[in-house]
């Protein structure tokens, strides 16, 4: 090694310069990680492959500015110089840096790091005088040229740069090193890659655009970093992360603080910040730090006329108590993602701008201000929505800065939509790359995939020993879950068994598609379609218990006391079973009957005799099994659980979609017993890894709901007569079942609803991260429960197979091969997979929404008959009423006043119309008086609503409820009978007749290309199930997890005008 | 810029050096004639002076005399101009006296000190440029100057700082990385026997890291002595070659 110095000038804390001398160590061996290499360097991890045309070395500008070009999976051979890197850590931060280091990390990206100034001879010392960029260009180059040469000149290498000065004076120098601008490299290395060229076309411009700015200072300057935190410490500031009101985005935002880093113990609520001054650049979702105003300052919330979605969860009477009110003083860390957008009309855009290629685009979310791109393609993108990366916020702009990278679509496509959806849930689902799909075991005619011999013999065999079967809904593909049941000989014993789908064996830890599996966490269910977790070859084939195979399963089978069910034994373990039949639930409910001709198709073909004796043996073995449950089921009523289900399912239902086509006629009981069956299994495993590895086992809890957010379902069950005790489980669930209503079964529906809403959602987490007695489940009232039946959607569940499989062998004495993930990162991938799911089911409930909006759209609502329903008050406001619709599923709000100030009356055949009067709010009703006499809405009433959609181009459209009866549409009793069949049916209904809409104006649209929309069609027939399996379903309304507030406001349109059309 | 990245994830250090990899250490031994014993040590930029009167008889107050052994007397001290921003007192202020103390008791462990009753031997220290591992630069220099002053020890004394960065110990640090902010590590050790001297650390650690820490500290310890022992080896011939003829 040898040693040199750098000189560096730094800054001190006193703000003086000083000079500092550093060591520099430089030493001949550095690892070139390519798999060429002439000497022999030390290349461990990810290498650079031989097959490539060329390496690329950006330049630090290039990194700095255009690292979003590079992270395209496409550009290879990206070599990462340690100048370049440190350039970025410099002058873009942490977030950036990591972004850096992430995508060195990432092994589905081929790029490497060469740590060039600590190479003896590719580093050069930076001269006197000489300009950082210049001197970092140069280390570059030198770099370049080092790797060129220690290839021994076996691969051209392409450094590319941003400064036209270095090409002219370094593209000469050497023949195999190459220096060329970005953009040539783009267009004549990578011509096919146009998604590339446009995205380094549209930041350089942003960049250009910004040197030429206006200096007019529009926003006050944030403090320096060190201000804010000293601030923080000493209690003057507040940090907390900024929420902006979704209704008045404009006015409106709050700042969550953050309790514990909070020393200002007086402000127990969140910080107001009014207008987008004293915001001051901070966008929705920032992490903020915010100064109080003097008290006189203080204002209350806006409780105009979208009071009521507001703040839905508080229930609080709508009046204005000054809160705490703040303004911005810095930004700890933007939390900015990708966007999408929609353009503005071409009109409006010359109107607008003054022969600047700058556009203002609106985004689809609300709470997002305007941003600012420049763009050459803006004429033929008009209406077209796209996706932007904010750049950056100076605060003499007006509105944030921002680039172009990808068009969507024409706004108002159900393709657009959907990736619209996709985008703004941060969901990204590419298809499978051919890497990951290589990693896939084969499954072919040609070569079927059999059981490997070593496998079967390190299993247990239950092949012949157990009678395995399935139950799921009809068509399922992807059965995740088999039970099987027996009486063991001799003594008293039964013996339970729960196999599961054994994804862990094909997916080593690691591997692309484990990675890619971790990175999606689990399978999004949309409306119409879904995006796989895993590879449609294991998902619907390999790792699915299908009837008749041989397949690998991670089992649990219970020894239990056949009389008593206490657990005498359970053993846990890799198996191999066959499942004899593949059952669906409603033929397993009548075998459970005994009904005649009932008989699975696996029996189709056996003779008689043979055939009756199978039959029986399956009865017996369904008997016995919904025996066991039943009794499991009653020890766990015993202990508080919460029952739900039954009447939940049908409530629940309406938030998310393609659920609602699966619920059946009446609730089987079949259903209840293998939930039961699986919520057992998951139990037991919770308890054996969590006893194996007590600081560093996935769990999933379920907090005990605050008694607070319970006052909406106290208060509307009062109004009825009923009481309803919420102190523990156990009483909640036996007060919700007596409050039944014999004429109007929704009013037990919808209180269940309620009590749903006000339970917070149940989430993963690594038990070293929480103390012990923060380990139950409230709903399920359970001490410990994990996910371990669905590994096939859910990645969690996966997590949980790999603890399982270290337990076993832990409890064996092998020696394990690596340790599992320490507490810190389990905790991190169990925040991580808890995003994820709430960005899926936030997901699935905008595109059921989607849907419902294109179903209304081209109706008449006032001819067509199904514009018009029943709907059920479950909640009053200040200006009008919450409505649920049975029919559709459908939440909503109803206003009873209008923007003229008008409000509804009622006639004496119940119609409405529009009237001046007056409105009065109590808790239970609220009246409308006008000039033709009062009339009272009361909770839990019926009344006819019509639905028309209201269009928006830059968001999503909504669904519009205007009550046109105080009466019901229909009788009730008729209508209670048919609801859940009728949501279940009507959704079904709705989301196929607006993909075959799609599909139609697609076909049109593409008649010269004739094949495509069949194959689209087809696909859709080929698709494996088209939702979750019923349990699934079952399992997550038990656990609440779709217990979200926001859920029932954000379906209720707004009475304002949508905020950004309102700003000049 | 919160933080410096102190070891990359291509398990390079600040300055270039892997983790267990110590800085370029060069000495000299006799720098001074006037003095019984002197040595010049760098530690990477880290420049340490040291220097040994005795052993004498004990001046000053008569009261501290010790009857079975002698008395060390140390002190440290930094020169102004050894910080990038001018230090205001050399030497006397709490931290420098504190320096003074673990030297003292260092030395106090390595030194034969019974085979001098009733006498003094007096180690000044001086940094002369400060970047990190002031107490280990300080040991070994005065550990040079104390065998060239002749004085009996048990053993070499070395000394070396190591810290903890991302679950890996760190050899010999540097003042970026000293002041980065983790947990530091001093530790003097007499590596023949391997008996610790002195072992001082300030910061919070996990218990289960801190023997792998000490296990670095105590390697690196080790190849300072065969750097030590080389300087001193050489030394003598050198001083033998000119006292022959």
């Amino acid at each position: 090694m040898i040693k040199t110095e750098k000189i560096l000038h730094l800054k001190s804390s006193r703000g003086r310069k000083v000079r500092v001398v550093r060591e520099h160590y430089l030493r001949e061996h550095i690892p070139c990680f390519s798999a060429l290499c002439q000497g022999d360097c030390a290349n461990e991890g990810k290498i650079l492959s031989e097959d490539l045309t060329h390496y690329v070395v950006p330049d630090a500008g290039v990194v700095r500015d255009f690292l979003e070009v590079l992270e395209f999976r496409e550009l290879r051979g990206v070599v990462f110089t340690q100048t370049a890197c440190q350039a970025v850590q410099h002058s873009r931060g942490r977030r950036q840096y990591n972004r850096l280091r992430s995508l060195l990390k990432d092994p589905r990206h081929e790029c490497v790091l060469f740590c060039n100034e600590f190479q003896q001879y590719a580093y050069c010392p930076r001269e006197k005088g000489e300009a950082q960029d210049k001197w970092q260009t140069r280390c570059v180059y030198h770099a370049a040229v080092w790797y060129f040469d220690h290839l021994a000149g076996l691969k051209p290498v392409v450094m590319i740069t941003e400064d036209a000065a270095a090409v002219g004076e370094y593209s000469s120098l050497n023949a195999g090193v190459y220096v060329i601008s970005t953009q040539d490299y783009l267009q004549s290395f990578w011509p096919d890659l146009q998604a590339a060229r446009e995205l380094h076309g549209s930041i350089s411009q942003a960049l250009q655009e910004r040197e030429s700015e206006g200096q007019e200072r529009q926003y006050t300057e944030h403090l320096p970093l060190e201000v804010l935190e000293a601030g923080i410490k000493s209690g003057r500031y507040v940090q907390g992360t900024l929420n902006v009101n979704k209704h008045r985005a404009q006015l409106e935002a709050f700042v969550r603080v953050e309790g514990s880093t909070n020393k200002c113990t007086e402000l127990n609520s969140d910080v107001l910040v009014c207008g987008g001054k004293l915001r001051n650049r901070a966008v929705h979702g920032d992490v903020v730090v915010v100064e109080l105003l003097p008290k006189g300052d203080w204002r209350g919330r806006n409780t105009a006329l979208t009071e009521g979605e507001a703040e839905d969860r508080t229930g609080e009477e709508p009046q204005s108590l000054p809160m705490p009110t703040g303004r911005v003083v810095g930004i700890l860390q933007r939390n900015w993602r990708d966007y999408v957008v929609t353009f503005p009309l071409w009109e409006e855009v010359q109107s607008q701008s003054h022969g600047s290629q700058r556009i203002l685009v609106t985004p689809w979310d609300y709470r997002l201000p305007r941003i600012r791109i420049s763009t050459q393609q803006a004429e033929t993108l008009q209406g077209h929505r796209a996706i932007v990366r904010l750049d950056s916020w100076e605060s003499t702009s007006l509105y944030p800065n921002g680039h172009f990278v990808r068009v969507l679509g024409r706004a108002g496509e159900l393709e657009t939509e959907v990736h619209t959806i996709l985008t703004e849930n941060s969901i990204h689902v590419a298809p499978f790359s051919e890497a990951q799909l290589r990693e896939m075991p084969v499954n072919s005619a040609e070569s079927p995939w059999q059981v490997e011999a070593e496998q079967a013999e390190v299993r247990r065999d239950l092949r012949e020993s157990h009678l395995v079967f399935s139950i799921d809904p009809k068509g399922c593909e992807d059965v995740d879950d088999t039970l099987s049941v027996r009486r063991l000989p001799g003594a008293e014993l039964l013996e339970l068994g729960v196999h599961i789908a054994d994804v862990t064996h094909f997916i080593s830890e690691g591997s692309l598609t484990d990675l890619e599996a971790r990175a999606r966490s689990t399978t999004y269910y949309l409306a119409d379609r879904r995006y796989d977790m895993l590879p449609a070859v294991l998902s619907a084939d390999l790792c699915s218990l299908l009837g008749g195979v041989d397949r690998y399963a991670m089992s649990v089978l219970w020894q239990l006391d056949a009389r008593s069910l206490s657990v005498q034994k359970v053993w846990f373990g890799r198996t191999l079973i066959r499942s004899s039949y593949q059952l669906h639930y409603e033929l397993a409910q009548s075998l459970l009957n005994g009904d005649q001709g009932a008989e699975p198709l696996e029996l189709s073909q056996l003779d008689p005799a043979e055939k009756g004796r199978r039959l029986e043996e399956l009865r017996e073995a369904l008997r016995l099994l919904t025996h066991v449950a039943r009794l499991l089921r009653a020890g766990r009523d015993e202990g508080g659980a919460l029952e739900l289900e039954g009447v939940e399912v049908r409530a629940q239902v309406d938030a998310d979609g393609n659920i609602s086509a699966l619920v059946p006629r009446q609730p089987l009981e079949v259903h209840e017993t293998v939930a039961e069956c699986m919520i057992y299994a998951n139990h037991w495993v919770a308890r054996k890894i969590q006893e194996s590895f007590p600081h560093q086992a996935l769990l999933r809890h379920h907090p005990a709901p605050r008694q607070e957010f319970f006052s909406q379902l106290v208060d509307s069950a009062k109004a009825l007569g009923f009481s309803i005790d919420t102190r523990s489980n156990k009483v909640l669930a036996d007060s919700l079942d007596q409050a039944m209503d014999p004429k109007d079964p929704l009013v037990n529906r919808l209180l269940r609803m309620m009590a749903t809403q006000a339970m917070s959602n149940a989430l993963y987490f690594s038990t070293g991260a929480y103390p012990v007695d923060q380990y139950e489940h409230y709903g399920l009232a359970l001490d410990r429960y994990t996910h371990f039946t669905s590994p096939i959607r859910r990645y969690a569940d996966v997590i949980v197979h790999r603890l399982l499989t270290a337990a076993i062998q832990k409890e064996k004495g092998v020696e394990l091969k690596e340790p599992p993930a320490n507490n810190k990162e389990l905790e991190a991938l169990a925040h991580h997979i808890n995003d994820k799911n709430r960005a899926a089911q936030q997901a699935q409930k905008q595109s059921t929404e989607l849907f419902q909006c294109l179903y209304f759209k081209d109706k008449d609502p006032h001819s067509d008959e199904r514009c018009v329903a029943n709907a059920v008050v479950y909640a009053v406001r200040a200006n009008g009423l919450l409505v649920f619709i049975p029919q559709y599923g459908v939440k909503g709000a109803v206003y009873l006043k209008n923007r003229e100030g008008q409000v509804v009356s009622v006639k004496q055949d119940g119609s409405c119309e529009w009237q001046s009067g007056s409105l009065q709010r109590h808790s239970d009703r609220i009246s409308t008086t006008t000039a033709a006499g009062t009339h009272t809405f009361c909770l839990f009433q019926h009344i006819t609503v019509r639905i028309s959609v209201q269009s928006s181009r830059c968001h999503g459209d909504r669904l519009w409820l205007e009550a046109i009866s105080s009466r019901p549409h229909r009788a009730p009793t008729n209508q209670s009978e048919g609801a859940g069949q009728g949501a279940g049916h009507g959704r079904a209904e709705l989301v196929q007749e607006v993909v075959r809409w799609a599909e139609e104006a697609s076909q049109k649209e593409a008649e010269g290309r004739a094949a495509a929309p069949k194959l689209s069609r087809e696909e859709r027939e080929f698709r494996q199930t088209r939702a979750p399996n019923l349990y699934t379903l079952l399992q997550e309304v038990q656990e609440l997890a779709l217990a979200d507030v926001p859920s029932c406001q954000s379906t209720a349109p707004s009475v304002e005008p949508p905020a950004c059309t309102a700003s000049g | 810029m919160a933080g410096l990245e102190l070891l990359s994830d291509q398990g390079y250090r600040l300055d270039g050096r892997k983790p267990s990899e110590l800085r370029k250490v060069q000495a000299r031994m006799g720098v001074f004639a006037q003095a019984d014993g002197s040595a010049y040590i760098e530690q990477g930029n880290t420049k340490a002076l040291a220097v040994v009167y005795g052993p004498h008889e004990v001046r000053g107050s008569r009261s501290k005399t010790l009857h079975d052994r002698a008395v060390i007397n140390c002190q440290y001290s930094m020169a102004t101009f050894s910080t990038a921003e001018r230090k205001r007192r050399p030497h006397g202020d709490r931290k420098s006296s504190e320096m003074s103390l673990h030297l003292k008791q260092t030395f106090e462990a390595a030194v034969l000190t019974q085979l001098y009753p009733r006498s003094q031997i007096d180690i000044y220290v001086k940094i002369l440029q400060s970047d990190g591992g002031n107490y280990s630069a300080c040991v070994n220099a005065a550990t040079l100057a104390v065998i060239d002053a002749g004085i009996p020890m048990r053993d070499y004394v070395c000394a070396c700082s190591a810290g903890f960065v991302e679950d890996t110990p760190l050899a010999d640090l540097c003042h970026a990385e000293e002041s980065g902010g983790g947990t530091s590590l001093a530790l003097a050790l007499l590596p023949r026997s391997g008996q610790i001297a002195l072992l001082q650390m300030d910061a919070r650690l996990h218990q289960d890291h801190l023997d792998p820490l000490i296990e670095a500290a105590m390697t690196a310890c080790k190849g300072l002595s065969d750097v030590l022992d080389s300087v001193v080896r050489q030394h003598l011939q050198e001083v033998s070659v000119l006292t022959r003829d």
